[in-house]
């Protein structure tokens, strides 16, 4: 994984420094709220329902069981002993003194992590797919261009203060596990170059990004990227921020439009000045080495006859190991959506356990996903058991990886200040009514995603069925949205049938799985491809409480 | 009548006004008169180094918050209502919940 250097180091010294002056200066009374928040936002520190929330950057997932150690002490000294993940692969603690924050900085950055740039009208992390580096299905390795994103964003001094805030994210593998048509910008690397979508996003004015150039050579990477947000700078709408993402500004002028006009700047602009050598690029590269591969023969014999002996293992293996390049290994996904907790959430314990299978188990390399669960991308098959095993002892044993049970919830009105309507509570009660892991295998992959609040953080529109919390005179209601997709054949979910009260939900997605059971022309056939099939009408009625 | 609520500067706890100054506990929250509640507000929002974004929760006839917020400020007063390890406030402080409908 990518190595602070020199630079790194200084920056993060001095913008702690920095940042603790300012707090220090707030406590005192020098600086006025007004004064400090924006200061605070810029190191990812917001101010929620019951306390402040310091947000901090996994860039591009990527963790050392050494920095999830560190997450694990964090967690237990500043916090209330847990942690959440999130859907931009990064990490919130929801219970932060301010006056510690400053301390909790220094602490990252001895492990080379911080908080910037994770708020604020600038670019954020950038996101790739989890099984990046590992993945059979993989062009190229998606990190290292990451990481070449990070380092042109970081303090980017034209892109600091944006019309709104902008989230890029890049995949390298044929299937789109980084949901690149719903970001700013997504990129897809493919062997004749970049294909470059421009315009996507969810919130209240939901959009599928749009292809504006393909084949875009790696090395003109940064100036095309340059070149587009220029653009947007230069005019996307500052008057109102619901209306300041680039995908409004895209649909204003049209794709064509926006694409000549990036074009042309691109054209004019000095791209050397920009565009990273590449000797740069190669150096990057040599950052993201594959491990060492353990190369004792696979033991075939032994993993079968703890398959057999262990249903429960043998449903693990089949629901949360992901085929990898290697045949003797696989990437393992870590559930964090055991049934009835809260999605996303580990407490500090639990991180120390997934940091020591990391050391033993998975060359020291974890993963956050951006559906909220945590990947081992290097496992060798001769010690799966063994990680189940140990997993299994602290409840990180869940085997629904990809399934109904595996939802993708935003905190909700439990934490949130913006939110409309609580998320949490409906999962825990969906992924109970969804316990039985015979159904959940039978039902096989549907994806669920959780919004309480047209911000969409829960992913809502990109769901199989996406669950939207709107705030009715007081009350909380669910709106339901049917068809969406977040892979390679993106689709935005629309509104069926009439809002449900929280209490009813549970029940109503019921009905609607138990008419996909019954639509459903074989057991293959996955709940989207139903739906896209009979279409959306077909499932309306199944919402509501028959008369 | 009205309640007067902010978050405490140094650790961002939801605080409530008591009558004789800032608890943690919203049970204590002195039911304020409303021209007594604006005065006070006024008063706060310009003492910042105590508490950040003082407001005013309206109430109903029963004392509890007016529907259009009643959501959020029982999570708010309450804590979080999904079972995590932030235990809820209503066990820190041994009470029942409070602006239960």
């Amino acid at each position: 994984m990518y190595v602070y250097d020199t630079f790194d180091h200084a920056f993060t010294r001095d913008r702690i420094r920095e940042f603790s002056d300012q707090v220090a200066r707030r406590l005192s009374g020098e600086l006025t709220e007004d004064q400090f928040k924006p200061l605070r936002l810029m190191n990812g520190l917001y101010l929620q329902l019951h306390a402040y929330m310091l947000r901090i950057a996994v860039p591009y997932g990527v963790l050392s069981s050494r920095q999830m150690r560190k997450l694990a002490h964090i967690a237990r000294t500043y916090d209330r002993d847990f942690g959440h993940f999130t859907t931009r692969q990064n990490l919130q603690f929801n219970w932060i003194r301010l006056a510690d924050a400053p301390k909790i900085l220094e602490e990252l950055a001895e492990v080379e992590m911080h908080s910037l740039q994770t708020s604020g009208n600038c670019i954020r992390n950038t996101t790739t797919d989890q099984f990046a580096g590992a993945a059979r299905d993989e062009h190229a390795d998606p990190r290292p261009w990451a990481e070449l994103i990070r380092q042109w964003s970081s303090n980017h001094p034209e892109f600091s203060f944006l019309p709104r805030k902008f989230k890029i994210a890049i995949t390298g593998a044929d299937r789109d596990r980084a949901a690149i048509r719903v970001h700013d910008i997504g990129l897809h690397i493919k062997p004749q170059g970049f294909d470059v979508y421009v315009g996507g996003g969810m919130g209240r004015t939901p959009s599928l990004g749009h292809c504006i150039r393909t084949g875009l050579p790696g090395e003109h990477l940064l100036s095309y990227l340059e070149a587009a947000l220029r653009v947007y700078n230069r005019y996307g709408r500052r008057d109102n921020s619901f209306k300041a993402r680039i995908k409004i500004l895209v649909a204003a002028l049209g794709p064509e439009e926006y694409k000549r006009q990036v074009e042309e700047e691109w054209a004019r602009m000095d791209r050397a000045r920009v565009d990273a050598p590449q000797a740069e690029i190669d150096r990057l590269k040599t950052f993201f080495p594959d491990p060492t591969f353990n190369t004792a023969a696979f033991d075939e014999a032994a993993f079968e006859r703890a398959r057999t002996a262990d249903a429960a293992f043998a449903r693990w293996i089949r629901n949360n190991t992901h085929p990898h390049k290697r045949d003797d290994h696989v990437s393992v996904t870590i559930s964090l959506k055991p049934t009835g907790l809260p999605p996303g959430d580990a407490s500090s314990a639990q991180m120390d356990l997934m940091a020591d299978v990391a050391d033993d188990y998975a060359y020291g390399e974890l993963r956050v996903t951006h559906e909220q669960n945590i990947v081992l991308p290097h496992v060798a098959k001769n010690d799966l058991y063994a990680l189940y095993t140990r997993l299994d002892a602290v409840n990180l044993s869940t085997a629904n990886a990809g399934k109904i049970t595996d939802m993708i919830t935003c905190p909700g009105l439990d934490y949130c200040s913006l939110a409309n309507a609580r998320s949490i509570p409906l999962s825990q009660e969906i992924s109970q009514r969804f316990e039985d892991a015979n159904l959940t295998d039978r039902i096989g992959d549907l994806q669920i995603k959780i919004s309480g609040c047209i911000n969409a953080c829960g992913h809502h529109h990109v769901g199989h069925i996406g669950i939207l919390g709107v705030d009715k005179q007081g009350i909380e209601f669910y709106q339901i949205l049917l068809g969406g997709r977040a892979d390679e054949k993106a689709a935005l979910g629309q509104i069926t049938g009439k809002g449900l009260p929280a209490e009813a939900v549970p029940a109503a997605i019921e009905r609607v799985v138990q008419l996909y059971l019954k639509l459903r022309t074989h057991d293959n056939e996955r709940f989207i491809d139903t739906l896209e099939r009979v279409g959306r009408d077909a499932f309306a009625e199944a919402l509501h409480e028959p008369a | 009548m009205k309640l007067l609520t902010a978050n405490r500067l140094h650790d961002g706890l939801t605080v409530w006004y008591s009558g004789a100054g800032w608890v943690e506990d919203g049970a204590q929250a002195a039911a304020l008169a409303d021209d007594v509640a604006e005065t006070l507000l006024a008063e706060w929002k310009l003492r910042e180094t105590e508490v950040v974004a003082p407001y005013l929760i309206p109430l109903t006839d029963r004392g509890a918050p007016v529907q259009r917020e009643h959501v959020r400020e029982f999570v708010r007063a309450n804590g979080p209502t999904i079972g995590q390890t932030a235990d809820a406030l209503s066990k820190a402080f041994n009470r029942a919940d409070i602006f239960e409908n």
